[in-house]
């Protein structure tokens, strides 16, 4: 039962950090983001089983996350509404070429970032990009000019 | 869909807006303007909460308690705010004003609820119970003598909540000082 409640208190806790902290630290995952993720699972593991080495402990665990994950999954699905809050909503932080300055600011984004996510996707130059999304996974799409 | 167009009536280069934006929303951020602020909200209060484990509202620092009475005086160093899983220690420091011919020491249960005892050292000439409380026997301490007792504990996880914590200290049947406490125990 302890186990299944703290569960739930992390699962809450990390979903709302992972909304606290923007997308753009969410789609990124540089050698120093790694460590800080295996960090943040060991920290996680000693508040969630403690000294619980137990097949059961861990079936609870895992199990109460996994059904946690599924429950936002579904309600994701199923009420439209509550998208905004669980996964946010995507972004557009580049129009015809040219960056829109206040969302760019709002998802802390430097051009830099943007010209080399748009470098990643075979697009030398921010003037050949029609449209720039930021999705709410934190990868950022874009969609060329037609004549780009 | 909607496409934009140049000055002169021919369509621009620019490809339509991608299906599912609607550039009020997705763009000029129409609706969802103020969003920003919850995210920067649950920001401020990750922060307060952080604040407060910085000043200790969460344990486990000690903190000294010391009471004195012309027989003796009786000193305190615990946490009285702990965390699940944690080891701590408890230390008593006895001073004999007056010779305390036998001394003895009485804990509430609160010590040991949900508590494992490590280390009692040094160990005390009798333990035992009075009703309810433990109760350690140190013995004979003379007058301008101190006695020091450490207990070392480890708090048990599924142990949440708030206890008594108190300590009186008897000569035989005489009490001599109390202190009234109480230990937080956080998740």
């Amino acid at each position: 039962m302890d186990i299944v409640g703290r569960g739930v208190v992390v699962f809450l806790f990390l979903y709302l950090l992972m909304r606290m902290m923007g997308r753009r630290e969410l789609s990124s995952l540089e050698p120093f983001d790694l460590i800080l993720l295996i960090i943040l699972g060991d920290a996680v593991q000693q508040g969630l089983t403690q000294d619980d080495y137990s097949l059961t402990g861990a079936i609870l665990a895992v199990g109460t996350i996994g059904a946690l994950q599924i429950a936002t999954s579904y309600a994701n699905f199923k009420f439209p509404r509550l998208r905004t809050f669980l996964d946010g909503e995507p972004i557009v932080v580049v129009q015809d070429g040219k960056p829109v300055e206040k969302n760019v600011k709002r998802e802390r984004l430097t051009i830099d970032d943007l010209a080399e996510a748009a470098r990643r996707e075979g697009i030398p130059k921010l003037d050949d990009v029609a449209w720039a999304v930021m999705e709410t996974s934190g990868q950022i799409s874009f969609i060329k000019k037609s004549d780009a | 869909m909607s496409r934009s167009s140049c000055g002169d009536g021919e369509p621009s280069p620019v490809a339509d807006t991608p299906d599912r934006i609607v550039l009020k929303r997705h763009r000029d951020l129409d609706g969802r303007k103020h969003h920003i602020w919850y995210r920067r909200g649950l920001v401020g209060l990750l922060c307060a909460f952080l604040l407060l484990g910085a000043v200790n509202v969460f344990g486990q620092r000690p903190a000294g308690h010391t009471v004195n009475t012309p027989v003796a005086s009786l000193e305190l160093y615990a946490p009285s705010k702990v965390r699940g899983g944690l080891m701590f220690e408890a230390r008593f420091t006895i001073t004999a004003h007056r010779d305390l011919k036998n001394a003895l020491l009485q804990l509430s249960p609160g010590w040991a609820e949900g508590m494992q005892i490590n280390t009692i050292s040094p160990s005390p000439l009798g333990e035992s119970s009075r009703n309810g409380d433990f109760l350690f026997t140190l013995g004979h301490i003379p007058a301008g003598q101190k006695y020091r007792l450490f207990l070392q504990f480890q708090v048990v996880p599924t142990n949440v909540g708030r206890r008594h914590a108190d300590v009186t200290l008897y000569d035989g049947a005489k009490k001599l000082v109390h202190i009234d406490r109480e230990v937080t125990v956080y998740p």
